[in-house]
């Protein structure tokens, strides 16, 4: 019956493993597409962040998030000698 | 006719009076309640007199009586024949001591909470309800007390779980994901944390005599390694309900601990330089994506893995809504309104489970030291799994966000933010630990559709 356990432990990660790594392809697929035939123009990429700024006031990871990355970009920029 | 059943009553409550008087008969209480409610159950058919329904007594019987009634005669002296909320005879034990060390761990869980910050908005409501549940003769926790009704209502049918799945769903960004894919592969390698767990419980439970769990109890027990409270309940309800309050104590506590389990495993596991690996800006996701995202998982589940549909059904519309943009309403409520007040129920529910009765029992410590284990062997999984990707790839992947592979979303991505920065303080690691810990979600939720499809 112990066997039984060790089965269950390989078919759960092969499954769990299995759908991320279809997850990971399709997922670069979708992007690949998405910014070849649909790409965002950035004057429309600032009008619909507009709106959505209330909703992400209340999320506060996100906003911790976005100084985060912002800081890493900087950092970035200071590294290659770029500011 | 009246007359008639007044001289009864009279008769009957002189007959009480001179049994009072004497002392003997007056203490033994088993005999005198069981007298008491046959009176109660009987005179009602015969007529709607209030008079009938209450016997005269005097004041010292009356006294006594309400003595019975009280909180301190319950607990000092268990009664034979107190039912648990299944209706099976309590022991002494839980009747007395039980309830009262189940206060003081109540207490406990509100110090935690209240002066530590240990996820307050769970362990506070968990706590009260389990301080209602221990509640002695009001039997709170029975079907038709408020925290059972509560239990009935939308924990014993799977259904809270799935609404704050929703809330989580509108709660997430999958941008940091779809920037950098790959990382996904943390959030899996994090599951080993469960089914690591269910071999080493179902072992223990085989060849030892620590603890004796069926293959259904295990699985139940091992989802705690997936860090997802909602998730852990889904299943327990499932598979094991008996164990349900334990394990749904368990997961938020470790989920809450998260700051304190996972450090010294991380720094175990990595060297300074491996913690220093600075990792690529992530590129601008844009707004089609994230919102065919939700969709393509839910196909994917459909398709591989229905039994998976629940949570992630429920994850996928929150988050689907959010991405949209056209129900703003819809999703504030999913993210606000309705999570709270699915929180509070969800709270007290599960903290009817901390009844003495079936919370201090020999399996509630093997399933915290289980859960234990299951956390541990999650987060090493997730750190040993970046660092496996970074021998095969050239892109090196920073082993410290591994271990947010494990779901709790996003305290587990703070750590690793928290702990690069002790061996770097301007490498900022929280956007790029934030993708394998909304994987781990995924992870998690395809990790309990395969126990749910094996044990269904």
């Amino acid at each position: 019956m112990f066997f039984e356990s060790v089965k269950i432990m390989f078919l759960g990660m092969g499954t769990v493993f299995l759908f991320l790594t279809i997850m990971v392809y399709v997922t670069k697929l979708m992007s690949k597409l998405i910014l070849r035939y649909f790409p965002e123009a950035p004057k429309v990429h600032a009008s619909v962040s507009a709106p959505k700024a209330p909703v992400q006031q209340t999320n506060e990871n996100a906003k911790i998030a976005a100084i985060l990355g912002a800081l890493q970009h900087h950092h970035q920029l200071e590294q290659e000698g770029k500011i | 006719m009246k007359k008639v059943l007044f001289s009864l009553l009279m008769m009957v409550s002189f007959s009480l009076l001179s049994m009072a008087s004497e002392p003997v008969a007056a203490v033994d209480s088993a005999v005198e309640v069981s007298a008491h409610t046959a009176a109660k159950t009987d005179t009602p058919q015969k007529s709607t007199y209030r008079e009938e329904n209450y016997q005269p007594m005097s004041f010292n019987e009356m006294m006594i009586n309400f003595y019975h009634t009280t909180g301190i005669s319950a607990l000092i002296e268990p009664k034979k024949g107190v039912l648990t909320s299944h209706g099976e005879p309590m022991s002494d034990f839980h009747q007395t001591w039980g309830r009262l060390i189940m206060f003081l761990v109540t207490f406990v869980l509100f110090y935690l909470a209240i002066a530590k910050g240990f996820e307050p908005l769970l362990l506070l409501p968990i706590a009260f309800g389990g301080l209602l549940a221990n509640v002695p003769i009001a039997n709170m926790a029975g079907p038709d007390g408020l925290l059972g009704i509560i239990y009935h209502m939308g924990i014993a049918n799977g259904l809270f779980p799935l609404l704050i799945f929703m809330g989580v769903g509108a709660m997430t960004d999958f941008g940091p994901l779809l920037a950098n894919p790959r990382l996904a592969l943390l959030g899996g390698a994090a599951q080993f944390g469960i089914f690591g767990t269910l071999v080493g419980a179902y072992a223990l439970s085989q060849y030892t005599t620590i603890f004796d769990f069926t293959l259904q109890q295990s699985a139940a027990i091992s989802i705690i390694g997936g860090a997802d409270g909602p998730t852990s309940i889904f299943i327990a309800s499932t598979l094991a309900p008996e164990l349900l309050g334990a394990i749904a104590v368990a997961s938020y506590s470790y989920m809450a601990l998260v700051p304190i389990i996972q450090p010294p495993i991380m720094r175990a596991l990595t060297t300074p330089e491996e913690r220093k690996i600075r990792m690529r800006t992530l590129r601008h996701v844009t707004k089609l994506e994230k919102l065919l995202f939700p969709i393509l998982v839910l196909m994917l589940i459909i398709f591989i893995l229905p039994d998976a549909a629940p949570l992630v059904g429920a994850f996928a519309l929150g988050n689907f809504f959010k991405e949209t943009g056209v129900v703003d309403r819809l999703s504030d409520t999913m993210q606000h309104a309705l999570i709270n007040i699915v929180t509070i129920f969800l709270g007290l529910a599960v903290g009817s489970k901390l009844a003495a009765e079936q919370f201090l029992v020999v399996d509630t410590l093997a399933i915290l030291g289980l859960g234990l284990l299951a956390f541990s062997a999650g987060t090493a999984a997730g750190v040993l799994m970046a660092k496996l990707m970074n021998v095969f790839s050239d892109e090196k992947i920073n082993p410290l966000i591994g271990s947010a592979g494990v779901s709790a979303v996003p305290m587990a991505a703070r750590v690793s933010q928290k702990e690069g920065m002790k061996d770097d303080p301007t490498n900022m690691l929280l956007m790029h630990a934030m993708g394998p810990n909304v994987a781990g979600v995924i992870g998690s939720a395809v990790a309990a559709g395969v126990m749910i499809a094996l044990f269904k």
